[in-house]
């Protein structure tokens, strides 16, 4: 079961199918995971966060919806709303082909990184979360 | 509980994404909503409606008993032609909407939602002891196959015996389809064009002819569709779902359904009265097509605001349309908003999204979609 979903290594996860990712910048970059995109199935359209929003870890972020299903997506970590991925707007099904690459939604500036990614499962514990879904 | 089956089952668990669809094991999609959609839309889909009720009505009173029961007038109906109806409880609530197919006077097949199959068969019999009519459910006993879009009387021809073009819309006909006799009619619940086809004597248990005549479709040209598309094509469409669009809880008049109301035809039906009232007095919700023109999705339980900000109603189905590339609903909101153009708020999450009032069946532009569309 856990073999049909590609997990990156390197990123931090969130058990409502969030990732995160450091960037060299200090930002974080983060989306839905393949998981997440491939129980949407064909995304069609995506809710961005606001530029400058501050968030706190876990409160609700955007959303991504498919023709028939909507899923919040809540901030796996929390911070400042510095980027957010425009291209998605005509093109949400990136979320669909390369969730972890193309089909990032923002970047946060962090606010408390360590102790929200002490919060949140590395690519194995994710892994094994997965498998008891 | 075990989910119930129907006769394509097995085409489904091995091609399709099942889900439970009110206790049915049903395919949501198979190769994806949108394509399944496009297929209706621009040429031929093919979908299992068997979970769907169907019921015989026989005996010398059958006409005078749906008359009884149901808003519209089945006795303007011709040998072979069919009419769509609400029946509703005697406060004038829907009960359900369904599809009336006369043979002869003392025999009509009725069709209605999945989702009532029980409560529908428990309320006819209820009210059909002073008449003499036998109604017999046939859900389990005959399979349902619905084929749809531009090229669905083309496809369904290539394995059909007789000349399909002859059918008029509503009609319904006794034809030879994969060497089955069946019955076929010009019905469907995705506004383009094509044929239910109701196929006779196929158990559960033995659904050979059925899964035939699926194969066969499908080898013809059809495309396989599932129940996300056949929801987006019926949004599209303008039709209304029983459970969201409609309920006992709402009367025809506030649910658009004044059409299917006769209230001068012969004899008393159930609601006449109740209905008759709220013609008189006029109503306080009214179902109204909305388009979204800011970015969004509307979706079942959303909130409608007018332009002061204030809650008018409720979206009862709400979706992006894919034909359209926009958000698309149908929503109660009071009459006074009624009016074509009117602005109107959506409430998506923790932002209000402006959308107007439009026309909704359909919500398409019936010169390039839908069954009347130009023919070139």
């Amino acid at each position: 079961m856990t073999d049909e979903y590609k997990i990156e290594e390197g990123l931090y996860y969130t058990k409502e199918h969030e990732w995160a990712k450091k960037l060299g910048d200090g930002n974080v970059a983060v989306g839905v995971d393949d998981y997440a995109q491939s129980q949407l199935h064909e995304i069609v359209y995506v809710e961005l966060p606001e530029m400058d929003a501050e968030v706190a870890q876990g409160e609700a972020l955007g959303a991504v919806e498919s023709v028939k299903a909507v899923s919040d997506m809540y901030a796996p970590v929390g911070g400042k709303v510095v980027e957010v991925n425009e291209e998605l707007l005509d093109s949400p099904e990136l979320i669909n082909d390369d969730p972890y690459g193309e089909g990032w939604i923002a970047k946060i500036e962090p606010s408390g990184l360590e102790a929200d990614l002490a919060k949140l499962m590395d690519a194995e514990k994710y892994k094994a979360f997965l498998a008891t879904l | 509980m075990e989910l119930k089956k129907t006769h394509i089952y097995s085409y489904h668990a091995e091609h399709g994404n099942i889900v439970d669809f009110g206790g049915y094991a049903m395919p949501v999609w198979y190769d994806g909503i949108k394509v399944e959609h496009k297929a209706v839309r621009d040429g031929c889909g093919v979908f299992d409606t068997s979970h769907m009720g169907r019921m015989w009505a026989e005996g010398p009173d059958t006409e005078k008993f749906l008359n009884y029961v149901v808003t519209n007038n089945v006795s303007k109906l011709e040998p072979y032609g069919g009419l769509y109806s609400v029946m509703c409880k005697p406060d004038g609530g829907i009960v359900d909407d369904l599809i009336t197919y006369k043979f002869t006077p003392e025999r009509f097949l009725v069709v209605y939602n999945a989702g009532n199959r029980d409560k529908d068969y428990k309320w006819l019999k209820k009210n059909s002891k002073d008449f003499d009519v036998k109604l017999t459910d046939v859900s389990d006993e005959v399979a349902m196959i619905a084929v749809q879009g531009p090229k669905a009387v083309e496809t369904l021809q290539k394995i059909t015996e007789e000349k399909l073009g002859e059918v008029g819309r509503f009609n319904i006909a006794e034809i030879t389809v994969s060497g089955y006799k069946v019955l076929a009619a010009r019905t469907g619940y995705t506004g383009e064009d094509g044929f239910e086809v109701f196929v006779l004597d196929c158990p559960l248990d033995k659904p050979e002819k059925a899964l035939k005549i699926w194969g066969d479709l499908v080898e013809a040209g059809a495309v396989p569709c599932g129940l996300g598309a056949r929801d987006s094509l019926r949004l599209e469409a303008g039709l209304w779902l029983y459970g969201n669009d409609m309920d006992e809880s709402v009367n025809p008049i506030e649910a658009g359904l004044r059409w299917t109301v006769k209230l001068k035809k012969p004899g008393y039906f159930i609601g006449r009265r109740a209905i008759q009232k709220v013609r008189e007095e006029g109503v306080k919700r009214r179902l109204v097509g909305l388009m979204m023109e800011d970015r969004g999705i509307p979706r079942h339980g959303y909130e409608v605001l007018n332009a002061e900000e204030q809650v008018i109603g409720e979206v009862t189905s709400g979706g992006l349309s894919p034909t359209l590339g926009v958000g698309i609903a149908l929503a109660y909101v009071p009459p006074e908003y009624r009016k074509l153009g009117t602005e109107v708020y959506i409430k998506i999450r923790s932002r209000l999204a402006k959308g107007k009032v439009v026309k909704h069946r359909p919500f398409y532009d019936e010169a390039v979609y839908g069954w009347k569309r130009d023919k070139k």
